[in-house]
This record gives C-alpha cells, sequence and structure tokens, in this order.
C-alpha cells in the first residue's frame, strides 16, 4: 500500500492540473505535486532500505536498492523539472508560442510521463513493466510535439514509430520470459514476478533466455538510445521543451536501462554472466562511439546534449557489462550523477534558447554576459558532463574504466583504451563548441538579465547535488550502491 | 483425447495459415481498405484460436482477452483507422519503396527464415502447436518489414499492427497468452498508440500536404 502511494500522487497531480485553467494557479500545483512526490519518494525509499526490500499488494510491487536508485532520479529530476517548467513555459507563454489552455495538457502530460516511469520503476512483473514502458512513450508524445510545427511533427512521428517498434521487440522478450518460466513455475498469477523468476532462473530453458535478453536489450535498448537504434533520440531531445529533454535525457533513459539490467541480472543467474555482459560492453562500446563524430561537427546545442547522452547511457551500459564491484558500482554512480548534470545542462540550454531563440551555435555568442547565473552553471555542467575532475561523472567513468582494465579480459581492456580516447574527443568537441557560445561578444546582443527566478532555483537545486556528490558519495548512496552490486551478482 | 488434441491441432494449424495469408495481403495489396480488412480478419482469426485454447484448456480468464481483443482489434481500431483515412481524403492506393513483386519474394523469404530460425527452440515443444510459433514469428517480421518498406504513415500503423497480432499468437501458443492484467494493459496500449498516430497522421496530412513519411526529412545532421 505504501508504494502504490507513490504513483496515486503524480496521478492525482495530472488530474487536478488539466482542470486549472490560470497557468499562475496550475504552475504551482504542479511544483507542490512533485515536491510531494519527492519527499514520500525519500520517505519510502527510508523504510524499503532498513528492511533490505519492501513488497506491496501480493508482490505486484517490488522495492530494492537498484529501484530506489531509480524512484529517486526520477522524483528528484522530475522535482526540478516541475520548478523550471514553472519559469520556463511562462516565459514561453509570454511569448505567445502556445495557448495558455494547451498549457494544462502539459502539465497533465509531464505528470503522467513522472507516474509511467514511477510505474517501471516499481512494478514488479515484467508485463506490467511493459506495458509502463510502452506508456512512457504513449504519455510523451505530445509533449515531443507540443509546439505543434514542421519539425516537431516529425520528431514525434519518429519516436512513437521507432520507439513503439522497440518495445513491440521486447515484448517478445517478456513472452519468451514467461514461456521459459511457465515450465518451472507452473502458476499464471505470478509467473511473471520478477522476485519469483529470480528464485528459479537457473532451472529456465538456456535457449529461450538467450533469445529473450537479446530481445529485450534491442527492444528497451531502443528506448534507452543505445546505438544503432539511437535515431529517434536527437529528434526527440532538440525538439521537446526543455524541462521535457531534461526528463527524457535524465530519467527516462535510465529508466530504460533499468528494465535491461532486471533481465541481465535473470540471464546472469540462468547462462551466466560472460553473455549478457558482453552484449551489454558491445552495445555500450558501439553507443559512445557513434557518439563521438557527432558531438565534435554539432551545429546545433540541444542535438550535441542529445548526443552526450548516448555516450552517457553508452559508459553506464559498459560498467554494467564489466560486471565487477567497480564497474556496476561505478555504473550506478554514473546513472545518479548524469541525470542530475545532463538535467542541469539542459536547464541552462533551456535559458539561452529563451534568450537567443535559436539553438544554433553559432548565432550564440557571449552567454555569460547577458545571463550571467546560467552561463556560469553551463560553464560547470560543461566540465562536469566530460569528466573533469573534480566532479562527480570523473570519480563514476574512472570507476568504470579501472574495472575495464582491471578485469584482464582482451575486449574489455580494447574497449577501455578506445573509449579513453574517445572521452579526450568528446571532450574537445564539447569546450570547442560550447566556449563558443559562453564566451565572446557580438551585436546585436539580447538585452541583459536572466528569464525568469524559477528556472534559477531548479539549476540551483541540481547544482547543489552535482557539488555534493563531487565532494563525497553520501553514506545512504554509497550503502544502495553497494546493494546494487550484490543484486547484480545475485549474492 | 489424443484425437482431440489433433483434430484441434489442425484446426490451430488452418486458422494459423488463415491469419498469414491476411498478412501477406498486407504486402500484395496495393489498396489501403484491403489492408485495413486484411488487419480485421486477421485479428477475428486470432480473437478465434484464442476462444477456441479458452474452451479447450478451461483457463476462463481467456475469454475475457478474447471479447476485449474482438472488441478492440476487429470493431474499434479498423473502424478508427477508416475514419482517419475517410477524413484526410488520402489517395487509395500504397506506395511502396520496393515494387510488390519483389516485396512478394522478400515475405517468402522471411517466411523461410522465420521457420528455419525456430527449428532450434521447437526440438523440445510438444507437437500441439507446432506450426504456431513460426508462423507468429512469420507475421512478426513481415509487419516489421512492411513498416520499412511502405511510405505511407497508416501503412506503418498496420505493419505495427501486424507486428502485434504476431506476438500475441506467440504468446497464445507457447503459454496460452500472457496473464490477465498483463493482457489487459497490452491492449491499452495498442489501443492508445494507434490513436495517437492517427492523430499525427492526421497533423501530418495538414502540415505536410501528404502522408508520405519521406517527406519527413528535415532533421538531420
Amino acid at each position: 500500500m505504501l508504494i502504490f502511494w507513490l504513483l496515486i500522487i503524480p496521478m492525482v497531480t495530472a488530474g487536478i492540473c488539466v482542470f486549472i485553467p490560470k497557468h499562475s494557479v496550475s504552475k504551482y500545483v504542479s511544483i507542490a505535486g512533485s515536491f510531494i512526490t519527492f519527499v514520500y519518494n525519500i520517505v519510502l525509499n527510508c523504510i524499503a532500505y532498513k528492511y533490505h526490500t519492501l513488497q506491496g499488494f501480493d508482490g505486484f510491487f517490488y522495492l530494492d536498492s537498484l529501484s530506489i536508485l531509480s524512484t529517486q532520479i526520477v522524483s528528484l529530476v522530475g522535482f526540478a523539472a516541475a520548478l523550471y517548467s514553472a519559469g520556463y513555459m511562462e516565459a514561453e507563454l509570454h511569448d505567445g508560442e502556445f495557448s495558455e489552455k494547451k498549457l494544462r495538457w502539459y502539465y497533465f502530460l509531464f505528470h503522467m510521463f513522472i507516474f509511467t516511469m514511477l510505474s517501471v520503476c516499481v512494478c514488479n512483473n515484467l508485463g506490467i513493466m511493459w506495458v509502463a514502458m510502452e506508456a512512457t512513450t504513449l504519455a510523451t508524445t505530445f509533449l515531443v510535439g507540443f509546439y505543434n510545427k514542421k519539425p516537431h511533427h516529425e520528431a514525434a512521428w519518429k519516436y512513437i514509430i521507432i520507439c513503439t517498434v522497440g518495445i513491440t521487440l521486447a515484448l517478445f522478450g517478456v513472452i519468451l520470459t514467461y514461456h521459459s518460466a511457465k515450465g518451472t513455475l507452473g502458476g499464471i498469477g505470478y509467473a511473471l514476478n520478477w522476485s519469483e523468476l529470480l528464485k528459479e532462473a537457473d532451472r529456465f530453458e538456456p535457449h529461450l533466455i538467450r533469445l529473450a535478453f537479446l530481445f529485450i536489450l534491442v527492444g528497451y535498448g531502443t528506448k534507452a538510445g543505445l546505438a544503432p537504434m539511437h535515431t529517434w533520440l536527437p529528434d526527440a531531445h532538440s525538439q521537446a521543451p526543455s524541462p521535457i529533454s531534461a526528463l527524457f535525457s535524465g530519467v527516462l533513459l535510465n529508466c530504460s536501462m533499468y528494465g535491461i539490467i532486471r533481465y541481465h541480472i535473470l540471464a546472469s543467474k540462468c547462462v551466466g554472466a560472460e553473455y549478457s555482459g558482453t552484449l551489454l560492453m558491445i552495445f555500450g562500446f558501439i553507443s559512445i562511439l557513434v557518439s563521438v563524430p557527432f558531438i565534435i561537427v554539432q551545429k546545433d546545442f540541444k542535438r550535441l546534449l542529445a548526443f552526450s547522452s548516448i555516450e552517457h547511457i553508452g559508459i553506464i551500459a559498459l560498467g554494467f557489462g564489466f560486471g565487477g564491484m567497480y564497474g556496476v558500482y561505478g555504473a550506478g554512480l554514473h546513472a545518479f550523477s548524469h541525470a542530475i548534470v545532463k538535467s542541469l545542462l539542459f536547464f541552462c540550454a533551456g535559458n539561452v534558447f529563451l534568450k537567443y531563440k535559436t539553438r544554433e551555435i553559432d548565432n550564440i555568442k557571449g552567454a555569460i554576459k547577458i545571463i550571467p547565473v546560467t552561463g556560469v552553471m553551463f560553464l560547470i555542467g560543461i566540465f562536469a558532463i566530460t569528466g573533469t575532475p573534480p566532479f562527480n561523472i570523473f570519480l563514476s567513468e574512472f570507476l568504470i574504466l579501472a574495472d575495464g582494465f582491471s578485469s584482464g579480459r582482451p575486449l574489455a581492456i580494447i574497449f577501455c583504451s578506445l573509449v579513453t580516447i574517445a572521452l579526450v574527443l568528446i571532450f574537445v568537441g564539447f569546450v570547442y563548441n560550447m566556449f563558443k557560445m559562453i564566451f565572446g561578444s557580438s551585436e546585436p546582443n539580447p538585452e541583459r538579465g536572466e528569464v525568469s527566478k524559477f528556472t534559477i532555483v531548479a539549476m540551483g537545486f541540481l547544482l547543489f547535488f552535482v557539488l555534493v556528490v563531487s565532494i563525497y558519495v553520501p553514506p545512504f548512496l554509497n550503502k544502495i550502491l553497494q546493494d546494487i552490486y550484490d543484486i547484480v551478482r545475485n549474492v | 483425447m489424443t484425437h482431440q488434441i489433433i483434430v484441434n491441432s489442425r484446426t490451430v494449424d488452418i486458422l494459423a495459415v488463415l491469419m498469414l495469408m491476411s498478412t501477406i495481403v498486407l504486402i500484395g495489396s496495393s489498396r489501403l481498405r484491403v489492408c485495413i480488412w486484411a488487419y480485421a480478419l486477421r485479428s477475428f482469426v486470432l480473437a478465434l484460436v484464442s476462444g477456441l485454447i479458452a474452451y479447450f484448456s478451461g483457463i476462463h480468464h481467456i475469454y475475457v482477452a478474447t471479447g476485449v481483443s474482438i472488441a478492440l482489434k476487429v470493431i474499434v481500431i479498423p473502424g478508427f483507422l477508416f475514419y482517419i483515412i475517410n477524413k484526410i481524403k488520402i489517395k487509395e492506393d500504397v506506395e511502396s519503396f520496393i515494387n510488390y513483386t519483389m516485396s512478394l519474394f522478400i515475405a517468402c523469404g522471411l517466411i523461410l527464415i522465420a521457420y528455419y530460425s525456430t527449428q532450434s527452440i521447437l526440438t523440445f515443444e510438444n507437437v500441439f502447436m507446432r506450426h504456431c510459433l513460426p508462423v507468429s514469428l512469420a507475421i512478426t517480421l513481415l509487419g516489421f518489414f512492411v513498416m520499412i518498406s511502405r511510405k505511407k504513415a497508416i501503412t506503418q500503423i498496420l505493419g505495427l499492427l501486424a507486428m502485434e497480432d504476431g506476438l500475441f499468437f506467440a504468446a497464445l501458443s507457447t503459454s496460452y497468452g500472457m496473464p490477465l492484467v498483463v493482457e489487459l494493459g497490452v491492449f491499452f496500449d495498442i489501443l492508445v498508440s494507434v490513436i495517437i498516430m492517427g492523430i499525427y497522421v492526421y497533423r501530418i496530412k495538414e502540415t505536410f500536404d501528404t502522408i508520405d513519411t519521406d517527406v519527413l526529412r528535415e532533421l538531420r545532421e
């Protein structure tokens, strides 16, 4: 019942937001709703943390450290995005991009999106997890196409078609898992519950589980933005409103990765970690390589950030693929760090867009003079996302690569060496492109001054977490990450 | 008892072939309305299979899934698709990147692939529904092929629905369908996704004045 309320809160918020015509009211409702979700989630996670795992509704819901990390990311970035939306959408509304009537649907879909992502993370039943995963696509299609212009229609169409096809392939993986489990578990009701499956996983038919994992990896990998199924991602990220891009990049990709990891654990127990781990490594590696050229020659800064997300989801996959203590710990930490840093960057990008009304890197100069607070945060974010010490992403990338090198597997060592080079190139690409925007001066410049207080508060909130994790990993997070390693290793 | 199983498996085989044929219609026909009718027919046959399985296995909750499937996939979704094509008044014929003869050859190849690739999994399977898994995989692959080879947005929706039908058939034939709550969730997702795609077909028609998806080429590096 405790977990049930976590899903009810965003749903109720969504329901209320539809009926409030005035944005001056609905923005506070939305912020309050996501704040309650955020706080409630912390309380819930503390309870789950105390009892190690938490189940609800006869095993329908299931919460362990892996889900704690994911729900924590969803609710934290969700709250920041709700704060940011209040400022960002107000400014867009002021510019006449859409009507106030339409904005109600923005908030409705926003909170439904949060609801579906939380459902992915807490549902024990893998079939329901699939349904929730597909629902995240459905909730966000209209958000991608929110501005109702040609490029937005195109991005939304590509998004729904590619993701639905991917997810449909994943359904085959779910069916195969169910089929192989039915032989051993027998019962109709809970034969798809992850916690039950795990107990019996070593007795499943290995052929079927191998095939199932492959379908799941391709299917949920499409949603996670793993190359070569990533083609929807840059379009959707660049065309959606900035708060939604932040949620896509920081949270949605992690939720899909969470789905893959659940199957990775099952497959590891059934056929050994080698098979699924190697597949994760290969897909992760390809994703990192694919993103490099696009980051270096990019002309649109939101697309640049989108390609950077492909790179980082690749790094997370690589970490789980290596499967050592440092690799898994680093991957979990990386998921958290990337979520907050990338959301911060998308918020900054949104503010720059509001000021300059363009996404072309070449047309933007001197952002740090025009919008000083955003400019400084942008600068910090860029150094953090490229893995510069002392920021948090440096730590997690270092751990993951160290695990790869120390594993002694030739494939892992080759991958790590090439990834190190790729990371340097990405750093160069980022700094080269972004410094052009942040520094320099050109005429005519837009008026000086920040667009909205809400956006600054949201960014400061995220920056706080970025800095904290940069200095040290809090004991709570540390314990959860160690737990995740135990879960992945099946101890 | 054995006799009954053989009779049933014959019936299911015939129904499976019907489903496969209605998918091939989607590839071979140049008329959009025919394709939608073929979809409705395939969904109806699929519902028949699930009804048969419910009857012979004695698992009553499958009847619920059968009922919902008839309501949604035979009546609501085809009706909605007809409504969309009437509303936007598109040209009847389906345009393809690959011509029809070639498409049919590729379709044959895909069916063969489906048969060969499932042989290794089927070795431990019982005789009942021996042909169902290959057929369901073939339908899924054909749906996928339609999605990537056809230009019209609405044909892509039909391809997606074919994929989903194939998967449902796979679930039915391998494990008597999935748990009821999951099946209902999947039905709900399919319905909502078809509605959203339908709305986008309409919007694309409004803004681009065509529903050929090869005009969607603005966003690239």
